[in-house]
């Protein structure tokens, strides 16, 4: 599905602009300067070397748990802003061992259809295990992949090392953002013939920090680098829940 | 006399009471023919065997057993030879696949006559015995040879060491039958026995088949013996068992696999190699097509092989292991034993790989696995639950709803009142991922009365029955409608969940907690249920977060107090009592500091999400909450954590401080 929308919704957080308080001699910054925490108190460059042993996966994050909610919007053309679609997603599926995750993705305002259309997609989590920067189908060459996930501004410490060979020997487990491809596998509510197409994938990254995901969709058919925003939502309660499930 | 007659004369003398009669006579010559014409009619007919079981024949055969040792021992006496053979052959005709036979068998006392005739001089005669009682060392009755005493030891080896095949056969079938403890492994180890096994690889067939079954007895789990085993002759006992791999006859290309398997499920280092691991799929896989026993026996050996091995279990998919199993699987006549093994190794299948579930779809079988759940064999029934289980782990699949209709739900609630324990295990494992149901089909479920059977078995006395029952309740309330979980509720009541929670066993209490988590986890209107009653609901929690010893469950009632902390004041006000309050026999600090101070980074993130929640925005009680946070000494702690090694619990963290010092900013 070709999903777009145009202007990024604002911070589910409340605060706005730089905030600053003294904790443990550094300075806690609001997420609108949060490459700036990154830089000077995360360090990425220690946080992709430092766990060269043992569990390399991505960290765990309960906001990209089974049952998350996100809503945002897609847009549909770079140039028409205004053409946008809301776009509400829930994750229903996570195995960061076989780096994978998947869930559902509703397109809300869709031209010409009559009822939202919710599709199911399924994620590789870039992972340097199961899976590299590097997509290998779905017709992305790796000058697709470099040329999207460049749009990622949290991508560029890593791409030096992902343009040698797809960020394989990168330890990503304490990294605060974690990439992923989406690809949408069936329509669930609507036939295949609703004069839609979810032929490409979304190149996604999340930002462990507040939840929010931006992606941009792949589709050599389509217009180039629809993007996806989407914020972590707690569906209009006084708080963010959590539910679980377990498949025996 | 006419002919007519004599057919007449001759049928009566056949007869089960007049064959009986003479069994009982006094002269060996009438005596030996009726064990002649006893052994013809019940070779190969299980029918007669159990109607002469029935009327207590075994016993007079045994007795023509013990009274002939003594004539035989009478030298110059040759009818006595005759009447061992027969009676030994016909005692263990009644031992073969019947296990009536070797009960009777046993209860008649043969077992000392028949050791004790394996030391006749007379060829024929230890040849026979020798069959016999391997034939009653192949059922699961006969008892069990005790290795541990050194006359027994030495018996063995000495069986080991004869020259005639069939007793080097019985050895290496007492070895298969008996040998079933480490410490047995080590005796016989230790004894000398692996090298006599190994030798006799280089026997005939029989002697080959009955001593790689031994062999595998004796390797099974034991990675000591392993290893003696693979240093033997410089790694020349490996090679030979990897070379039977081919062999020419089925069965021994099976016992030798199935041996292989053995090593390499306990040693996986013995199988690494890519293309042994390769030869091993390809050849059971080529030996499904065997009929009888080996055909029998393959689907089990596969399974075995493949059972939590991602790697093996993608070569015997690549291997189209899944479509020949599922081929065989919709072919009209399979005995039980063939159904069972053929789920089994499908079910073992789909266990990870999702590519082998979407094959097992699109090779349209799941009505045919749903159909077996009403199999007669409880084997197959369960076996099928477990098929069922494995393919329904696909989430793709659950978020279509796929499984959630009542050709499929249907049969399985009925399972739910199965005769069989384990039956009943494998349908609720099923229920459980079914269930989850993303597509808001739910209530297909509770139509069919699914939700009273859970609510039915979450108060068995079984604590494995319970544990699931309440595992698929939870399950079925993640993400559901209120209305699904008022029903749900109503069903178990306010003082089941609460003696759930209380249960003595901490994997029911951390599922029932789980289930209070997903009960509350739609906002308010599903947390004001949790209040009924005087909140005997959040009180039962809050103790268990308290006082509890086990990580999950703590986990799940932290997060449970989480979700209710998302609803209104009272609630996040209820919600404070229960995590500040100082816990029963212990420290004066709060469970909150408790958790917040922890090792664990779980508990660490959900004692934050709590926090978070009861200082979100905007409420009345906000300040006041956070100020007695802060009293607490728990903001103070928060700002040690803001630099968690954990990613996750840092950024929580900072979101509740901003919160926190936002409050403040607001309030000022």
């Amino acid at each position: 599905m070709p999903v777009r929308i145009a202007e990024s919704s604002s911070c589910s957080t409340p605060s706005q602009g730089i905030l600053k308080f003294e904790i443990l001699g550094w300075h806690l910054v609001s997420e609108s300067s949060e490459m700036e925490l990154i830089a000077r108190n995360l360090s990425i460059s220690d946080s992709l070397t430092c766990a060269n042993s043992g569990d390399t996966l991505p960290p765990a994050c309960t906001l990209l748990s089974i049952g998350q909610a996100f809503s945002g919007s897609q847009n549909v053309s770079s140039l028409q802003k205004d053409e946008a679609w809301k776009v509400n997603v829930r994750i229903q599926g996570c195995d960061l061992d076989h780096g994978y995750l998947c869930g559902t993705m509703e397109a809300l305002n869709v031209p010409f259809a009559d009822t939202p259309v919710v599709t199911f997609w399924e994620g590789e989590i870039v992972d340097t295990k199961n899976y590299t920067f590097f997509t290998g189908k779905w017709e992305a060459t790796i000058e697709d992949d470099i040329r999207h996930w460049s749009k990622f501004p949290s991508f560029s410490p890593l791409l030096n090392e992902v343009k040698d060979n797809g960020g394989r020997s990168l330890n990503l487990s304490n990294y605060p953002y974690i990439f992923m491809r989406w690809k949408e596998q069936y329509f669930v509510n609507v036939g295949v013939d609703c004069g839609l197409t979810i032929a490409g994938f979304y190149y996604v990254c999340f930002s462990v920090s507040d939840g929010s995901i931006d992606g941009f969709y792949y589709d050599p058919n389509s217009s180039p680098f629809q993007k996806l925003e989407l914020k972590s939502t707690n569906e209009g309660k006084s708080g963010f829940s959590f539910s679980s499930y377990q498949l025996q | 006399m006419p002919s007519t007659a004599a057919a007449a004369a001759a049928a009566a003398a056949n007869q089960p009471d007049e064959l009986i009669r003479r069994l009982r006579s006094g002269d060996g010559a009438v005596k030996l023919k009726a064990l002649r014409e006893l052994k013809n009619q019940i070779i190969g007919n299980r029918t007669k065997k159990l109607s002469y079981i029935k009327l207590g024949t075994v016993a007079d055969v045994v007795g023509v057993l013990a009274s002939s040792v003594s004539i035989d021992s009478d030298p110059g006496s040759g009818s006595g030879s005759s009447l061992i053979v027969e009676s030994a052959a016909i005692i263990g005709s009644f031992a073969c696949g019947v296990d009536a036979g070797v009960k009777a068998v046993l209860e008649a006392g043969a077992f000392p006559h028949l050791f004790r005739i394996l030391s006749n001089p007379n060829e024929k005669v230890v040849d026979t015995t020798a069959r016999s009682l391997r034939m009653i060392f192949q059922s699961r009755l006969a008892p069990k040879y005790d290795f541990s005493k050194n006359e027994n030891a030495d018996c063995l080896i000495s069986l080991l060491n004869s020259d005639n095949e069939n007793v080097t056969g019985l050895g290496a079938s007492i070895i298969t039958h008996s040998c079933k403890t480490i410490a047995d492994q080590k005796i016989l180890s230790s004894a000398g026995v692996l090298r006599r096994l190994i030798t006799l690889l280089n026997g005939s067939l029989y002697q080959r088949e009955a001593s790689l079954e031994a062999l595998t007895a004796m390797l099974s789990s034991n990675s000591a013996v392993i290893s003696n085993f693979v240093d033997l002759d410089n790694g020349r006992a490996l090679s030979s068992l990897i070379n039977l791999m081919e062999d020419k006859s089925p069965r021994t290309r099976l016992l030798a696999s199935t041996c292989l398997i053995v090593i390499g499920r306990t040693c996986s280092s013995y199988l690494q190699d890519i293309e042994l691991k390769n030869k091993l799929i390809l050849i059971l896989v080529e030996l499904l097509e065997e009929p009888d026993r080996v055909g029998d026996e393959v689907p089990f050996a596969l399974a075995k092989l493949i059972v939590d091995r991602e790697d093996l279990q993608r070569l015997a998919f690549e291997a189209n292991a899944l479509d020949k199993l599922c081929n065989f699987l919709q072919r009209e006549t399979l005995q039980p034993k063939r159904f069972e093994g053929l789920l089994l190794a499908i079910a073992e299948l789909c266990s990870r790989l999702e590519s082998c579930r979407s094959k097992f779809f699109s090779l349209k079988v799941l009505n045919l696995v749903t159909n077996s759940l009403k199999h007669d064999a409880a084997d197959v029934r369960t076996v099928a639950c477990i098929c069922l289980r494995n393919v329904t782990r696909s989430v793709k699949k659950l978020s279509a709803g796929y499984f959630m209709n009542e050709m499929v739900v249907d049969p399985l609630i009925q399972l739910l009142h199965d005769s069989s324990n384990s039956v009943q295990v494998a349908a609720l494992s099923v229920i459980s991922n079914i269930v989850v149901d993303f597509a808001n089909r739910k209530s297909i479920f509770l139509r069919c009365g699914g939700i009273k059977e859970l609510v039915r078995l979450s108060q068995s006395m079984d604590p494995t029955l319970r544990l699931n029952a309440v595992l698929a309740l939870k399950n079925f309330v993640f993400l559901a409608d209120n209305s699904s979980k008022e029903c749900v509720l109503a069903e178990l009541t306010v003082s089941t969940l609460v003696s759930l929670i209380c249960d003595p066993e901490p994997k029911v209490q951390e599922q029932a907690l789980a289930f209070v988590r997903n009960i509350l986890e739609s906002g308010i209107d599903s947390i004001k249920p949790v209040f009924t009653e005087d909140g005997i609901i959040i009180n039962a929690v809050g103790r268990q977060v308290r006082n509890a010893l086990d990580l999950n469950v703590c986990l799940e009632g932290i997060y449970a107090l989480g979700n209710v902390a998302t609803g209104n004041e009272l609630h996040k006000e209820a919600v404070m009592h229960q995590i500040l309050e100082p816990q029963v026999n212990g420290p004066s600090q709060s469970v909150l500091m408790k958790f917040l101070q922890g090792n664990n980074s779980q508990l660490r993130v959900g004692a934050i999400w709590c926090i978070i929640n009861l200082t979100y925005p905007d409420g009345p009680g906000t300040s006041s909450r956070i100020a007695r946070l802060r009293d607490g000494g728990v903001i103070c702690q928060l700002k040690k954590l803001a630099d968690d090694p954990c990613l996750d619990a840092k950024f929580r963290v900072k979101t509740a401080l901003v919160q926190c010092v936002n409050n403040n900013s607001c309030a000022k």
